[in-house]
């Protein structure tokens, strides 16, 4: 079976390949943006603010006359960059922590479980909030404060993994020959701990559309006129009497990004079989 | 033993229900809820001697010694007679008899002695500088020994932040007056004050000493006046066309065919006080240079922002003063209207080259600079524009938007702001001296402009002036140099908007005074 196989299998299944089709669509508006936006994402035209959706703007434009069907597709590239960035980020050091922690064990286990243990009481969008409110507002921020926030989450699964999987024969074959604490660690556990925090990741890139399109709709995100779906949101419920695609467009946006990657999340947890394996963990 | 009968326990409990129910509504029907100018939200504090920031309920919280009306007279609240000696060294006021604040304590000559050198060391000190002692004559009597004369000395006492605590109170409570608890002798009495929510207000049934602009003279009709903030205005317009709140004290121009629509809702308009503008760090590069700040201020298309965005609903500015005041009728030629050949020339000039994307370059320096505005609908989309009007003639901008709350904390710095939309409500030329001078370096002058020049006209209009003629000559002076020095953009003067349920309350015809202010808010009464 290759790495691809189970990926296979998920786009084979119905919901895999319709969440699958959407998705590689938002992934080519994120990459080929330029290409494909009608209008430029920043250009105001003043005198066509909050133009109706029709020929010349499929999706009407907005309070300074800018494209809105553009700044859409725009949006899916902040969107994405920042989800995915935030939660590879967070899975790699994720990863890196609770290996070690469920590896070693002792005080460093201790501590790091304790750190854990506190981000996890608190929910993603209040230690966002509070990191952007130390480090400031902007793109970057809502990186950094996204993948601290998710760090719990991934630091608990990779432990856990880790621990059920030291005691197994072939790491102690591994650890008689004489294979430094690394070596099994990189080389023997991580790789056999790995698919079901990459599914985790999957689900909560989801999550952190959502947490980037919230913080962008409070006016901590991308600062104008980056577009970002959150903060056209934001903006859109002023004129939500006057213009209410506005507000319409990027929610439909979030909305089906979020769900198409849940149901291919899904998709890949039965094709992985993970919840079995889980169970049995 | 008397046994009650079930039935007549059911019918006595249904009547003191009935009772309770009914007396719930009377109280109810006394309630209403206005909602603060946008621009006032997140206000921290109701204490009007040490704050820089105050919102729509402080008059009805505190009175004032005189109030001015629509038309700029004065009229007299806790001052029944005033005069000044011709040489303008001496004020005499005489005081109204039987006010008392909330909690009790009597307002009288001593008041006052112990009021006016409060302001000693604020940032408010220069309503009372000219002020240099205050005499008793009698207990209803004070006389102000000025140590210049001071024209304006009226005007200050009409502003809200000349309201008068009680001495005891603010005594009592330091530095937690007007955050835990503020006590005036005003129409109402401030029940609980959550900052950023909401303020509630209970009437002064004691309340007896209205000023002649009220028709009303005794306790307000509304009994329970509760303020709230709400920084968007679709939410506050959905407010008020659902009946949770009964008016708006502000509404955004594009809201204006919307709430005319709304068959509860009336609209009204008075003249406006206040200005939108763009304060530019003048000790921060680029702008040390006075042809980028030449540049900026010229790069600003008013009239395209107050047509696209107010609906052509207000005028432009093109001073730093409104236009109602006599110091704005500076020389034409200084007046800032929008030139983009003019910005682009002179950037050249200045050796600011375009570059490929647009923005401009100067020895590998991009001419990218920090703009700054603070939460609210209306200024990010004023923001908004301005950055794409800069981006027009090579000035890049990256907007950061700030918790009203705390963005002066942050011009305070100094150091890190560049440009800022900002804007002001303030009928009276001195709002120069406030954001201009010297003395108030980060905020309020976020200009950080400190000219020696500039502050020897300030000297002279603000202290120098010994009549209302020569004091608006060496206002307009003062102006003039403010404005040919380009610290700051001027955008916009907006009208005042207020909209409120005509079904829910009624708002007399004609508005008393140069915004909404407890002489008409005690009118107003609950249908």
């Amino acid at each position: 079976m290759t790495a691809f196989a189970p990926i296979k299998t998920a786009i084979r299944s119905p919901r895999g390949g319709v969440s699958a089709a959407v998705l590689l669509l938002v992934v080519v508006c994120a990459l080929f943006a330029p290409l494909i936006a009608p209008y430029a994402y920043d250009i105001q035209n003043l005198p066509g603010a909050n133009t109706e959706p029709g020929a010349a703007h499929w999706m009407g434009t907005d309070e300074f006359g800018r494209d809105l069907m553009s700044r859409i597709i725009y949006g899916a590239r902040t969107s994405l960059s920042v989800a995915v960035t935030a939660i590879s980020i967070s899975v790699a050091a994720g990863l890196t922590l609770g290996a070690m922690a469920g590896y070693f064990g002792g005080w460093f286990d201790r501590a790091v479980t304790a750190v854990v243990d506190l981000t996890w009481s608190f929910p993603e969008i209040l230690i966002a909030l509070i990191l952007i409110a130390i480090i400031g507002p902007g793109l970057e921020s809502t990186m950094v404060a996204i993948s601290i926030a998710y760090l719990a989450q991934f630091t608990r699964l990779t432990r856990a993994q880790i621990m059920a999987l030291k005691n197994e024969t072939y790491v102690e074959a591994t650890t008689n020959l004489g294979a430094g604490h690394f070596h099994i660690i990189f080389r023997h556990l991580l790789p056999n701990a790995l698919t079901p925090v990459i599914v985790a990741g999957m689900l909560a890139t989801g999550d952190a559309i959502i947490l980037e399109a919230t913080l962008g709709f409070f006016g901590l995100g991308a600062q104008p006129p980056t577009p970002s779906w959150g903060a056209m949101m934001s903006s859109g419920t002023a004129q939500i009497f006057i213009a209410p695609w506005i507000i319409i467009f990027p929610g439909l946006a979030i909305a089906i990004t979020v769900i198409s990657i849940n149901l291919f999340g899904d998709a890949l947890i039965e094709a992985l079989d993970i919840r079995n394996r889980l169970r049995s963990v | 033993m008397r046994f009650i009968s079930k039935t007549r326990l059911l019918a006595s409990s249904m009547l003191v229900s009935a009772s309770m129910f009914g007396l719930a509504i009377a109280a109810n029907a006394q309630d209403a809820t206005f909602v603060v100018s946008a621009q006032n939200v997140g206000t921290p504090s109701y204490n009007p001697i040490n704050a820089t920031q105050l919102n729509d309920a402080i008059t009805l919280i505190f009175d004032r010694m005189v109030i001015q009306d629509a038309d700029q007279t004065f009229h007299g609240q806790l001052a029944t007679e005033w005069e000044s000696t011709p040489d303008g060294m001496s004020w005499t006021f005489k005081l109204r008899p039987g006010v008392t604040f909330h909690d009790g304590e009597p307002f009288n000559a001593e008041t006052i002695v112990w009021w006016i050198p409060q302001f000693a060391e604020t940032e408010n000190a220069f309503m009372t500088a000219a002020i240099e002692s205050v005499e008793v004559i009698d207990d209803l009597t004070v006389r102000f020994v000025m140590a210049n004369p001071d024209p304006n000395l009226l005007s200050n006492m009409s502003s809200g932040f000349m309201s008068i605590p009680s001495p005891k109170a603010f005594d009592a409570l330091g530095d937690d007056f007007g955050v835990t608890a503020a006590v005036g002798s005003g129409p109402y009495k401030l029940e609980s004050f959550t900052v950023g929510q909401e303020t509630v207000l209970t009437a002064n049934e004691d309340y007896a000493w209205a000023s002649d602009l009220s028709e009303n003279q005794g306790a307000p009709h509304i009994k329970t006046l509760t303020f709230r903030e709400i920084s968007e205005d679709s939410t506050a317009f959905l407010e008020l066309s659902t009946g949770g709140v009964d008016m708006l004290y502000s509404v955004p121009t594009d809201f204006l065919p919307r709430l005319e629509g709304e068959d509860s809702v009336q609209v009204g308009t008075m003249p406006g006080t206040g200005l939108f503008y763009i304060p530019i760090n003048t000790t921060v590069a680029p702008f040390t240079d006075i042809k980028v700040r030449e540049a900026t201020a010229f790069a600003i298309n008013q009239k395209e922002i107050l047509d696209n965005l107010y609906g052509g609903v207000g005028s432009v500015a093109n001073t730093f003063l409104i236009d109602s005041l006599l110091a704005a009728n500076v020389d034409p030629a200084l007046k800032i209207s929008y030139d983009p050949d003019r910005s682009n020339a002179v950037l050249d000039e200045a050796g600011w080259i375009m570059g490929s994307d647009g923005v401009r370059e100067k020895d590998g320096t991009k001419l990218q600079v920090a703009l700054w505005t603070q939460n609210g609908t209306e200024f990010k989309r004023v923001t908004e524009v301005v950055q794409a009007q800069l981006k027009a003639v090579g000035i890049g901008a990256d907007i950061t938007v700030f918790d009203s709350a705390t963005i002066n904390d942050q011009y305070r710095k100094g150091d890190e702001h560049q440009l800022a939309v900002r804007s002001y409500s303030w009928a009276n030329s001195d709002i120069i001296d406030w954001f201009f001078s010297g003395e108030r370096l980060g905020y309020p002058n976020v200009s950080m402009w400190n000219d020696p020049t500039a502050q020897k006209m300030n000297v002279a209009a603000m202290t120098g002036s010994r009549t209302w003629e020569e004091r608006v000559a060496n206002f307009k002076t003062y102006h003039e140099y403010v404005l040919s020095q380009f610290v700051f953009a001027p955008i916009y003067q907006p009208v005042q908007i207020y909209a409120y349920d005509k079904e829910a309350i009624s708002v007399p015809e004609a508005i008393r005074g140069t915004r909404l202010q407890s002489q008409t808010v005690v009118d107003i009464t609950v249908n």
